[in-house]
C-alpha cells in the first residue's frame, strides 16, 4: 500500500507553475528521497502533501485518503524554515507541538528524544539559547514526537555539523525501522544515495528522476570512467569519445560520449600520462543531477 | 475545536504570563491614579505668595473700596478652614496717584516695575467707570501683567469693583440694595432624572439630582476602557502573527491546524487575555466603590454589555490586526496598513462628546449603530442617565455580531493566503481580493 499518491497534480502561483502534473507513489516504510535544484518544486510539492497548500489540479491521497486534513496528526514536518517560538522552553515547545497532534504519552516522548538527541540539559533552557544545530534537532524531535506513521522532513540535514548529521541520520533510520515512512529533500547527494530506498527529482515543477536508485543509474549505462593519472588533469583535454571531463584534483572523472569506446579513451590516456586508477563505473546521483540541471543542459535543452 | 483551545491556551499563558501582561495591568491604575496625584500635587503646590497689584484709578471712587475688600479676602479667604494653611495668595493693594499730565510715562513706569518683579501686575481704572456714557475709553478697567489672561487676580479684581460701582448708581438711584436683591433674584435651573417606580414597592421613586459624574465620566470612564483593552489587547496580535509568519512558525504550527483554527485560536486566547484584565479592573473598581461607600452608583446592568461589547470589539478588531499581520512581511510595512483599521477605532473618540452630551439625537443613535462603532458609543448611550430605546442596543448587538462574523471571516480568506506569501509587500486591495477569491 502506498503512504502517499499524487496523481498528475498542478501548483501555479500567479503565472508561475510551481509543480507539472506530477504523479508519485511513496510505498509504506520506505525512505524517499526528494531531490532537485533550488526553486524546482520540492517543497511546494511537501506542502501539498500536508494540505498546507491546496493543488489547483489532479489529486492527493494520504493513507488512501483524499480528504483534506483527514490524518494531518498522523503526519509529522519539519520545514525547510525552522520555526520556533523563540521565549518558550524547550520542552514547553515540544508539548505544545505534539499537544496540538493528539498525541499520546507526550511526556516521556519528549524526554525520551531529548535524551536520544542529546538535548536532555536544555529541556528547560528558552529557545533563544540554543545554536542552529540544536535548535534544528528541536525541530526535528517536534516533527517525530507524536509517533507520526508518515514524517516530512524538509531539508532536514542542512547547515549541521558532520557529527550531529550523523544522530539525525540514526533518528531517521531508527524511525523507518519502525515502519515510519520517511519523505526527505535534500541538497546532499551522498545522503541520497546512502539512505534513500526511492529518489525522486523534481526539475522547473516536472519529475525528471523517479525510482531506486540502481534503477536510475541503469537508465545511464556505464557511461562514467573514475580515473587517477600522474600529473595533473590538463592532459585529459580534448580527448576523443569524451563528453566531459570533472577534475576533482586527485581524482578525475569522464563521460564517455555517446559511440564513445573506453578501451580507446584509455589508450589515448596512457599515450599522454600514466594512469594510476582506472574504472569504468555508473554515473553517481551528483552526477546525474548535473546532467539534468546544470547550465550545460540547459544550452542543450534550448538547442 | 480542542486544536483551536490548545492554541488560544498558549497565547493565554504566554500572555498572562510576560512581563508585558503585568506592567499593562498595574500600568493603568498607576496612570489614572498618577493624573490624580499629579493634579493633587500641583494644586497642593499652588503658588500662594502674595501678589503685590498697583491700582491707578483715574475714577477717584474705587480705589479705596478694592483696597478693603482685598484685605477682607487676605484674611478670611485665602486659608482652608479646616487646616488654616494658606491655599491661595493674598493680592495686597498698592494706591498710586494718577497722574493727570502724562498717562502714558506713568504706565511705562508701572509696566517696568512689573517687569522687575515688584509688582504682579497693575490696574488702570477709568475717570468714567460709574457713568460711562457714551466715551468708551474713559470707562475702562484695565489689567496689566506679563501674562494677564491666566492671572487669576484679574478675574476676581472685576468684582469687588463691580459691586462697589453698583452700588454707588444704586445709590444715585435713591435705590436700596437689599431691595434690588431682592427684585432680580436669580434662580438656577436645577439638573435632575426621570422619575421610577420601584420594583419591589411599587411606589414612585423620586427623580435623582443628575451630576457630572452619572453624565459624562461614567460613560466616558467605560468608552475609555474598552478602548485601552482594544489597545493593548487587540494590537499586540499584529506583531505575533508577524513573528509567527517571519520565524516561520506557521508553518509548523499549519502542518498540525487548519489556518482558520490557528487563526481563531488566536483571536480567544486574546479575547481571555482582555477578559482577564477587565474582570480584574471591574472587580478593582467595585471593591473601591464598596469601600467608599458609593457602591450605589456602579452601573450593573451596563456590566453584561460591556463584556459582550468587548469581546466583540476584540474579536472584530483583532481579525483586521491578525489579518494585516499575516499579509506583511514586517512592522513598518504592517503600521501603514493599520491606518485604516486605527481609524475606525479612533471615530467613537472623535464623536464621544456629542454623543454623551445628545444621547437621543439622530447622530447619537445612528452613529452608534454602525457596528465597528457600537460597541464603544452604545455602551456610552446605555451608561448614560439617558433612557435610549430599548431595542437599540439588541440592534446594536445584531449588528456587531454580524460585523464580526464577517471580520473573522473575511479574516480568515486572507491569513490563509497571508501568512505563507514571502517577500511582496500587500496591497490594501490584495487583501480584498484574497478575502474574496480565498
Amino acid at each position: 500500500m502506498n503512504t502517499v499518491e499524487l496523481r498528475d497534480v498542478t501548483k501555479t502561483f500567479g503565472t508561475h507553475t510551481a509543480v507539472d502534473e506530477l504523479s508519485l507513489d511513496v510505498p509504506r516504510g520506505c525512505v524517499y528521497g526528494f531531490i532537485g535544484p533550488n526553486g524546482a518544486g520540492k517543497t511546494t510539492t511537501l506542502r501539498m502533501i500536508m494540505n498546507i497548500f491546496y493543488p489547483d489540479r489532479g489529486s492527493i491521497r494520504v493513507f488512501g485518503e483524499q480528504r483534506r486534513h483527514a490524518h494531518t496528526d498522523r503526519i509529522g514536518y519539519l520545514p525547510e524554515e525552522r520555526g520556533l517560538y523563540k521565549k518558550m522552553k524547550v520542552r514547553d515547545i515540544l508539548r505544545f507541538y505534539a499537544d496540538l497532534k493528539n498525541a499520546r504519552d507526550v511526556n516521556r516522548e519528549v524526554d525520551r528524544w531529548l535524551d536520544q538527541l542529546e538535548l536532555a540539559d536544555w529541556a528547560d533552557k528558552k529557545v533563544e539559547t540554543l545554536s542552529k544545530g540544536m535548535s534544528q534537532k528541536v525541530q526535528f524531535i517536534a516533527a517525530v514526537v507524536s509517533k507520526p506513521e508518515l514524517v516530512i522532513l524538509d531539508e532536514p540535514f542542512t547547515g549541521l555539523d558532520p557529527v550531529n548529521a550523523d544522530v539525525l541520520k540514526d533518528a531517521v533510520l531508527e524511525l523507518q525501522s519502525d515502519g515510519t515512512t520517511v519523505i526527505f529533500s535534500t541538497h546532499d547527494m551522498n545522503v541520497a544515495e546512502k539512505m534513500c530506498d526511492f529518489i525522486f527529482m523534481i526539475f522547473k515543477g516536472r519529475k525528471v528522476l523517479d525510482g531506486t536508485l540502481t534503477s536510475i543509474q541503469d537508465r545511464y549505462g556505464s557511461d562514467t570512467i573514475r580515473l587517477r593519472i600522474e600529473g595533473n588533469g590538463a592532459v585529459l583535454h580534448d580527448l576523443p569519445g569524451v563528453e566531459r571531463v570533472n577534475d576533482y584534483g586527485r581524482l578525475q572523472e569522464l563521460r564517455i560520449s555517446a559511440g564513445g569506446d573506453s578501451q580507446q579513451i584509455l589508450a589515448a590516456i596512457m599515450s599522454r600520462t600514466r594512469v594510476r586508477y582506472f574504472e569504468l563505473a555508473r554515473p553517481s546521483l551528483h552526477d546525474i543531477f548535473v546532467r539534468i540541471a546544470g547550465p550545460e543542459a540547459e544550452e542543450t535543452n534550448h538547442a | 475545536m480542542r486544536k483551536t483551545l490548545k492554541i488560544a491556551l498558549r497565547e493565554y499563558k504566554v500572555a498572562v504570563r510576560s512581563k508585558a501582561f503585568l506592567i499593562m495591568i498595574m500600568l493603568m491604575p498607576v496612570f489614572m491614579g498618577g493624573t490624580a496625584g499629579v493634579t493633587a500635587l500641583l494644586e497642593s503646590r499652588k503658588d500662594t505668595a502674595d501678589k503685590r497689584i498697583a491700582v491707578v484709578d483715574r475714577s477717584g471712587v474705587v480705589a479705596a473700596a478694592l483696597h478693603e475688600a482685598a484685605t477682607k479676602r487676605n484674611t478670611s479667604e485665602i486659608f482652608d478652614e479646616e487646616t488654616g494653611k494658606k491655599i491661595a495668595p493674598a493680592y495686597i493693594i498698592e494706591i498710586v496717584p494718577p497722574s493727570a499730565e502724562d498717562p502714558e510715562a506713568q504706565r511705562l513706569t508701572l509696566s517696568n516695575r512689573v517687569g522687575n518683579k515688584e509688582l504682579y501686575a497693575f490696574v488702570e481704572i477709568g475717570k468714567d467707570v460709574v457713568h460711562p456714557g457714551d466715551d468708551a475709553q474713559g470707562a475702562r478697567i484695565t489689567y496689566h501683567a506679563e501674562n494677564s489672561v491666566f492671572h487669576d487676580a484679574r478675574k476676581w479684581i472685576a468684582q469687588p469693583i463691580n459691586n462697589h460701582i453698583r452700588g454707588l448708581r444704586l445709590a444715585e438711584a435713591g435705590l436700596d440694595r437689599a431691595t434690588v436683591d431682592e427684585l432680580t433674584r436669580w434662580i438656577p435651573a436645577e439638573g435632575l432624572g426621570l422619575l421610577t417606580v420601584d420594583e419591589a414597592t411599587g411606589q414612585v421613586k423620586e427623580a435623582e439630582r443628575s451630576n457630572e459624574a452619572q453624565a459624562i465620566l461614567l460613560p466616558m470612564g467605560l468608552m475609555m476602557l474598552l478602548f485601552m483593552m482594544i489597545m493593548v489587547g487587540a494590537t499586540p496580535l499584529v506583531s505575533a502573527v508577524l513573528e509567527e509568519k517571519m520565524q516561520r512558525i506557521a508553518e509548523v504550527l499549519l502542518g498540525s491546524v487548519r489556518p482558520f483554527q490557528l487563526m481563531l485560536g488566536k483571536l480567544l486566547g486574546t479575547v481571555a487575555v482582555s477578559l482577564t484584565v477587565v474582570t480584574i479592573y471591574i472587580s478593582g473598581a467595585i471593591a473601591v466603590a464598596y469601600h467608599l461607600d458609593v457602591a450605589d452608583h456602579i452601573p450593573f446592568h451596563i456590566l453584561p454589555w460591556f463584556v459582550v461589547y468587548q469581546v466583540a470589539a476584540i474579536l472584530t478588531f483583532g481579525a483586521m490586526f491578525t489579518a494585516i499581520g499575516s499579509a506583511c512581511n514586517d512592522l513598518k510595512e504592517a503600521q501603514s496598513m493599520m491606518m485604516p483599521a486605527w481609524l475606525l477605532v479612533m471615530i467613537p473618540m472623535f464623536v464621544w462628546l456629542p454623543v454623551v452630551k445628545e444621547p437621543l439625537s439622530n447622530l447619537a443613535t445612528w452613529v452608534s449603530l454602525i457596528p465597528p462603532f457600537t460597541p464603544m458609543l452604545m455602551l456610552m448611550r446605555q451608561a448614560s442617565p439617558a433612557a435610549i430605546p430599548a431595542w437599540q442596543p439588541w440592534a446594536g448587538l445584531a449588528g456587531i455580531i454580524v460585523f464580526t462574523t464577517l471580520c473573522v471571516w473575511a479574516a480568515g480568506r486572507i491569513f490563509r493566503v497571508g501568512i505563507l506569501m514571502q517577500g511582496k509587500p500587500p496591497k490594501l486591495s490584495d487583501l480584498a481580493r484574497w478575502a474574496v477569491r480565498g
